[in-house]
């Protein structure tokens, strides 16, 4: 499988006006990502996790380093990457149907052809019946599909998703794990998932990779290696998730979270 | 601590009390109003400048210079005025419509208004000319809204054929420059600034539209009246001394004309020779006005001739200019 | 529940009729609710000035209102877009907008008149002055309060400048451009009356009206105008609150 998504010597620098404001986010951060890989990313909370989804994603701009994708060089938002966000940022405005075709809207798709694209995702999604909804008639689990249903259907090379369930409670973040790898498992996105929940991380990447607190670099990359479905509670999952920890508390115990 | 702030209250309001009455009983000037740079009304400045007033015992204070006759009007019903110089048209709506309740007890002028149009206009040579045309009045129901009516079925033609628009005096001349109005009707000086300021020509004066009609008059409120019949009378007394004063003493007339009204000597002069100063009340031109305010629906009076009877009260003038 | 809100204001006409029966109220300070009710009468089939009746006026008044307030949505939307959206062009245009807001509608008769001649034109302008700032400074804020996730979300789809503008920003901000169209449509419909003063043509409008029989001194008339003109502008809210229900009935 070839290599989708590298990062290279990657660094970011808020530049700040006294040299203690002077932010430095990463410090020349690498890894690749595979096709049809799930690749989770977990980190204690402000070492920069979102940053880094932000940076390939094009919403701020890197101090220097290289982001690829399929060997060329991105720059800015491209259409190419698609991101789910962890607020689901549907537009309040727009129906469930109107959100998901957005994107086929915006290429100009038409009206008709959109529509049955959308809707099959609605029943693909178990959002039936919902479809002339406002998101403000929607539960958190629903928006969220609807997010990645959005995201989806414009077919992206690389999907970022920025703690997508961290706004879910427990029960209805399992369901969308298991909801998330389903649709996974017909499609094989590539996905990058960033999370501060390590049992999350465990049950749903292909890899695994810890960072340091700021300025963060990668502690280690995990290759979970695991079969799906996976068992939360399992003695091969248990033991990756106790080594992540302690890894993430040894580095905190170096350098506490600043 | 309380006792002691209520007992300085009460001493206090024991002071001020009975000193506020006696400084209300003494001699209170009467409340007057007149209408702003209105040539018609200089009686009033005479009889102030010369000192006619206090020569009958009597102080004025000018509460008001007003815009527009109805304000005064409105004067009276707030109960803020006691006498005024004021449009005899606007007087006789406010009391018919019950508003106001003032009684007239001397003329001021007659004649004295002007309708203009612009210098340069050759189309308009005679009112016929005015159908279709724009032409602003000071309001309705004031004199000259009366003239200009009068005026135009005289020429037979229908008041609705031209198109009558209200405007302030002062917006006229502006207006007519500008070209906005074809034709205006005020009273003066208004139509002699025009003139003066080589904007205007008078196509009729209101002497021409109808001879000798009515136009100010010197009102009184009635409850005042009752309470202070002397004091109306001393006023009165001071204005047929005035406007005589101003047929004897025609240059210092002009002089004061021009402080009062604000305009220049020209303008004051040639705007004079349009006025007839006078103070015998016109009892016709005034049934007149009833008529016309009658038709217009601007009134309603069942007894229209009872009605004048009441409001013009010449019996004070009578007296005065019998001695 | 409806019914309960129409139990203050009658009990406040009763309570007038009373004092004004009675005497406490002379009828020519404050003519009595009846009184009032007649001179309503008479503006519908008689009209003030006499011939000129209230439904023309009405209409005219509406028209001159409409005709501002139509120019003033079509330049302080868009611009309160791009204001909201740019900061550059935002600090260029606002010192002028600043300058100029708190200038009073009426203090511009003068030169309206001046530059517009007597007519609905004139009128027009100080009822475009009116609704002009409101609607601006509210579509500005509606711009700036639109979640910045939301923009983020529209670049990740690839969003191009015209979809973004009429299907992020004019959305985004309707909630608050509602509000500035009916506090806009508030002022404008409140300086009719006065811009109606100074000489309309035709001689139709609901403030030259008030004016002819303030003239006349016919404050029953004057008072029944007054509540015509309330009335029109309660109905006229009333109509944009249903729109603003139906238009942001996604919040």
């Amino acid at each position: 499988m070839s290599i989708r998504l590298e990062i290279t010597d990657l660094k970011k620098v808020y530049a700040g006006n006294t040299p203690e404001t002077v932010i430095d986010v990463f410090d020349g951060m690498n890894f690749s990502i595979q096709q049809g890989q799930i690749f989770s990313i977990v980190g204690p909370s402000g070492c920069g996790k979102t940053t880094l989804l932000r940076l390939i994603a094009g919403l701020e701009e890197k101090t220097s380093g290289g982001i690829l994708l399929d060997g060329k060089s991105l720059t800015g938002c491209d259409e190419q990457v698609g991101m789910v966000f962890q607020e689901y940022a549907l537009f309040p405005w727009r129906k469930l149907v109107e959100n998901i075709e957005v994107a086929l809207e915006i290429k100009g798709v038409d009206a008709a052809v959109r529509r049955t694209m959308a809707m099959q995702y609605v029943r693909d999604f178990g959002l039936e019946g919902f479809e002339n909804a406002f998101p403000k008639e929607l539960s958190g689990g629903m928006k969220q599909r609807v997010a990645i249903a959005r995201t989806l259907i414009a077919n992206p090379q690389v999907v970022l998703m920025d703690e997508p369930f961290g706004s879910l409670d427990s029960q209805t973040r399992n369901v969308m794990q298991e909801f998330l790898l389903k649709i996974w498992e017909e499609r094989k996105d590539t996905i990058l998932f960033v999370t501060h929940n390590v049992d999350e991380a465990v049950y749903v990447g292909d890899r695994i990779a810890v960072l340091s607190p700021r300025p963060a670099g990668i502690l280690k990359i995990f290759d979970v290696g695991l079969d799906r479905p996976r068992n939360r509670t399992g003695k091969e999952e248990n033991r990756i998730k106790s080594d992540i920890l302690q890894l993430l508390n040894a580095s905190a115990a170096v350098r506490p979270p600043s | 601590m309380k006792r002691s702030v209520l007992m300085l209250l009460f001493l206090a309001l024991l002071v001020v009390g009975p000193a506020a009455h006696f400084a209300g009983a003494s001699e209170s000037p009467i409340r007057m109003a007149v209408l702003q740079s209105d040539i018609h009304q200089l009686a009033f400045w005479v009889a102030l400048e010369k000192g006619f007033f206090t020569k009958n015992g009597v102080s004025v204070d000018l509460v008001g210079v007003f815009k527009a006759g109805p304000e005064i009007m409105t004067a009276f019903s707030a109960g803020e005025l006691d006498m005024a110089y004021v449009g005899e048209a606007p007087a006789t709506t406010a009391v018919a419509n019950k508003a106001a309740n003032v009684v007239v007890v001397a003329q001021v002028n007659t004649e004295g208004s002007a309708l203009v149009i612009a210098k340069d206009n050759t189309a308009i040579k005679s009112l016929a000319d005015l159908k279709g045309k724009m032409v602003a009045i000071p309001g309705h129901s004031t004199v000259q809204d009366f003239l200009l009516r009068k005026a135009l079925k005289n020429a037979r033609l229908n008041p609705a054929s031209v198109n009558i628009i209200v405007l302030k005096p002062p917006e006229m001349i502006s207006a007519l420059r500008t070209g906005q109005i074809d034709a205006f009707i005020a009273w003066e000086p208004h139509p002699s600034k025009a003139a003066t300021m080589g904007v205007g020509q008078n196509l009729a004066t209101s002497g021409g539209m109808w001879p000798g009609h009515p136009c100010c008059v010197l009102v009184t409120d009635k409850g005042f009246i009752a309470k202070q019949a002397e004091k109306v009378r001393a006023v009165v007394a001071a204005h047929v001394q005035a406007t005589d004063y101003i047929y004897h003493n025609a240059e210092e007339a002009i002089t004061i004309g021009v402080k009062s009204t604000g305009m220049d000597e020209a303008t004051v002069r040639k705007a004079m020779q349009n006025v007839h100063f006078t103070y015998e009340i016109n009892v016709e031109g005034e049934k007149e006005y009833v008529r016309f305010l009658s038709e217009l629906g601007l009134i309603r009076i069942d007894n229209p001739d009872g009605f004048v009877d009441q409001f013009l009260q010449p019996k004070i003038l009578r007296d005065i200019l019998h001695q | 529940m409806k019914g309960k809100r129409i139990i203050p204001p009658i009990m406040l006409l009763l309570l007038w009729q009373l004092l004004s029966a009675t005497g406490v109220i002379p009828a020519f300070k404050l003519p009595s609710p009846v009184q009032v009710a007649a001179g309503l009468a008479d503006l519908i089939g008689t009209g003030m000035p006499p011939g000129h009746l209230l439904h023309l006026h009405v209409y005219y008044s509406l028209q001159r209102v409409l005709l501002g307030y139509a120019l003033a949505l079509a330049t302080a939307v868009p611009l309160g877009l791009l204001m909201g959206w740019s900061r550059t062009v935002c600090a260029m245009i606002e010192p002028l907008v600043e300058i100029v807001r708190p200038i009073p509608p009426l203090a511009w008769i003068p030169l309206s008149i001046l530059w517009f001649g007597i007519g609905i034109k004139s009128a027009a302008f100080i009822i475009f002055l009116g609704a002009f700032f409101p609607i601006l400074l509210n579509t500005i804020n509606g711009v700036r309060g639109i979640e910045p996730v939301l923009i983020e979300a529209a670049r990740m789809l690839n969003a191009g400048r015209r979809f973004f503008f009429l299907n992020v920003l004019v959305p985004g901000a309707m909630p608050s451009i509602l509000t500035g169209m009916r506090i806009g449509i508030g002022v404008g419909w409140m300086s009719l009356v006065a811009a109606e003063f100074t000489g309309v043509r035709q001689g139709y409008g609901l403030g030259y009206m008030i004016m002819t029989a303030r003239d006349i001194q016919r404050s029953d008339e004057i008072i029944a105008g007054m509540l015509v003109i309330g009335a029109i502008g309660l109905g006229i809210d009333a109509c944009l609150q249903l729109a603003e229900r139906y238009l942001i009935r996604w919040r």
